[in-house]
């Protein structure tokens, strides 16, 4: 996202620094009925522009929980979550989706690419329902691929790519509606090392004033790139530290 | 505007991604209407040639013929038998015959023994008999006011007495009714709802009266009625001309019976109909199958698209799109296939093919229907699909 872009963010709230673009407020999420399992229990976070942080733990921690809360693909049981300042337990689900649509792009380990669909079409898919004419829709989708280097690969298919392509593919689907949060799912996990690295290294460059950038992992070198580490175990948070030696 | 758009080509690229499968359910629409249109389309067209002969001529001709008046040989109507009939307001036209007996025609004066034996009826006719009757003439002219009004002994031949008495087109004939000389000025064309005036002879009134020494009262009426009151006007045709008096009247729809031979096998076009309506059904579970399996298979895709902010209902409206197509598309496709296999049968066993396009609309709407009937309950299973579960996170 470039300096320029508007004061607002969508539904009208003022895009100041100090205030975040992801909130959760004492969040608990509980699943099963009759057994009542904690998989989050009174987590509070803030995610501010700029942010670039990781969010670590073993499995059964609640990273995966925290990962659908945080991109509005789940509600929670208890608490408040805010996109933008904006509750998004009051919002209906065309509003909540394109809310998703608007301030989050996924990333995931298994690139989740949609196998009928061409690299460019994968990438139009997040620009679907925007009211956009299909050449501006094909253009911006285009652009994207390129800024990853893969402009050549538009009209393949998923399965004529390799990993490291298909994820790079994912990302341009994350980035191509511009979004304020980029959340990513273990995002090097299915990538031998040279990708991964080169993962890395596009998630580092995705950095903005304007932007945050999460990553769920339990791959502490992944978690080493970022400046902020929120480390979880057992449904909680047990720390949130800025990593001054990051990135290198 | 765009967004309908959008949805389109995303069910759109959904059908032509598994082409195979998109033609397998379709199947089921296109048999079943495939099978309606050439159900109805063969039982039809297999009396399209009487069918297409009716629609010529009519259903609204009606033949009053005259009944016994107190034992009367030669029963007649009264001599305004036309006027009475065009009282009825549904009556449009109306002409009258009288046949003539006891009048010999001769086509040449030494074949008298022959025609004696067999003897060609003649019969005294309106000036408007053709007109009524809607038939034109094979050659020359009818019968008319000058004929009467400057006694011209004018006859017009039926076709089959034209063919029985070697007339030429043209050809400057005289024959002889009773003796006396007429001039052929024409032939009246096959009139196919009352064959017996083909073998007639038609001469004027004014003839039958002072050249054949006949009564000249009108025996039979030839009356056109409106459209659609046929069997009503017929019904009051008696009355009006006997006007309650001793004269019978007996009435009868000459199309009425070419009608009956026209009718399809109602039962057969109903056994095949059903048939169809079977085919459309089944394949419209298989849709609902097909498609709910899909949904399954496709929770990925599903999940991947509420991730980038699809909204439950795009995603149910993407599924159900998908199976509207299949039923727009099978309807169509079957249609087609339809209307084929009776043109192609048609054109095997010589029939007039007869199609009912106004019904095709109603059996592609059943098709459509049906599948958008088929793609409810996987659709609404697809917009309830929880993202988080298809997306195997963390």
């Amino acid at each position: 996202m470039s300096a320029t872009s508007s004061d607002t963010l969508p539904y009208g709230a003022p895009r100041i620094r100090d205030h975040p673009l992801l909130e959760l407020e004492e969040v608990s999420r509980i699943y099963g009925e009759e057994v009542e399992v904690y998989a989050l229990r009174d987590v509070s976070l803030q995610i501010f522009p700029g942010d670039f942080m990781s969010i670590v733990g073993p499995s059964g921690s609640g990273k995966s929980t925290m990962l659908g809360l945080l991109g509005v693909l789940d509600l929670p049981t208890a608490g408040t979550i805010r996109i933008a300042g904006q509750d998004v337990s009051t919002l209906d689900d065309p509003t909540r989706s394109r809310l998703r649509g608007n301030s989050i792009g996924f990333v995931f380990q298994q690139f989740h690419l949609i196998p009928h669909l061409t690299a460019l079409g994968n990438v139009e898919t997040a620009l679907l329902y925007r009211d956009l004419r299909s050449r501006d829709r094909r253009e911006r989708a285009y652009l994207a691929l390129e800024r990853f280097g893969l402009a050549d690969r538009a009209d393949h298919r998923p399965v004529q790519m390799s990993g490291g392509e298909q994820q790079r593919v994912a990302l341009a689907r994350a980035i191509v509606t511009d979004p304020l949060v980029i959340l990513a799912d273990e995002p090097t996990g299915a990538l031998d090392s040279v990708n991964a690295a080169n993962v890395l290294d596009i998630f580092r460059s995705l950095e903005s004033p304007e932007r945050a950038v999460v990553m769920v992992t339990h791959d502490q070198t992944v978690a080493g790139t970022a400046r902020r580490k929120v480390s979880m175990r057992d449904g909680r948070i047990v720390s949130d530290e800025r990593q001054s030696d990051a990135m290198q | 505007m765009n967004a309908v758009r959008d949805l389109v080509g995303v069910a759109w690229a959904g059908l032509k991604a598994r082409k195979i499968r998109t033609l397998l359910i379709m199947l089921g629409p296109v048999i079943g209407v495939a099978a309606m249109v050439s159900a109805v389309g063969l039982t039809e067209s297999a009396k399209g040639a009487l069918q297409a002969q009716l629609a010529q001529l009519g259903t609204n001709l009606i033949i009053a013929q005259a009944g016994g008046t107190f034992g009367s040989q030669n029963p007649t109507f009264p001599s305004n038998a036309v006027q009475r009939a065009e009282n009825v307001s549904t009556v449009t036209s109306a002409a009258a015959t009288t046949n003539l007996s006891g009048v010999i025609s001769l086509p040449i004066q030494g074949a008298s023994t022959y025609y004696q034996a067999f003897p060609v009826p003649v019969r005294a006719a309106d000036d408007n008999l053709p007109s009524v009757l809607e038939v034109p003439l094979l050659d020359g002219r009818w019968l008319n006011t000058s004929d009467s009004q400057l006694h011209l002994r004018s006859v017009v031949l039926g076709s089959g007495i034209a063919r029985q008495y070697g007339y030429l087109p043209g050809e400057v004939r005289t024959i002889l009714l009773n003796g006396t000389n007429f001039g052929v000025v024409g032939v009246l064309g096959p009139v196919a709802l009352d064959p017996d005036l083909d073998n007639a002879a038609f001469v004027t009134e004014w003839a039958a009266k002072h050249l054949l020494g006949t009564n000249g009262l009108p025996n039979q009426l030839y009356i056109r009625a409106v459209p659609g009151t046929t069997q009503g006007t017929a019904n009051s045709i008696a009355t009006a001309i006997s006007l309650g008096g001793p004269d019978q009247v007996s009435t009868k729809i000459p199309s009425d019976v070419l009608q009956a031979a026209a009718q399809a096998n109602k039962t057969l076009q109903e056994v095949a109909l059903l048939a169809g309506l079977l085919a459309l059904t089944v394949g419209g579970i298989g849709i609902a199958n097909v498609m709910s399996i899909s949904v399954i298979q496709r929770s990925a895709e599903i999940g991947i698209r509420r991730a980038v902010g699809h909204s439950r209902a795009k995603i149910g409206g993407q599924f159900l799109l998908e199976s509207l197509f299949v039923g727009v598309l099978g309807g169509v496709i079957g249609a087609v296939l339809g209307v084929g296999v009776v043109y192609a049968v048609s054109a095997f066993a010589g029939w007039v093919v007869v199609i009912a396009y106004g019904d095709i609309p109603i059996w592609m709407g059943l098709a459509l229907f049906v599948s958008v009937a088929a793609g409810l309950y996987p659709s609404i299973k697809a917009a309830r699909l929880e993202p988080l579960e298809t997306l195997r996170l963390g």
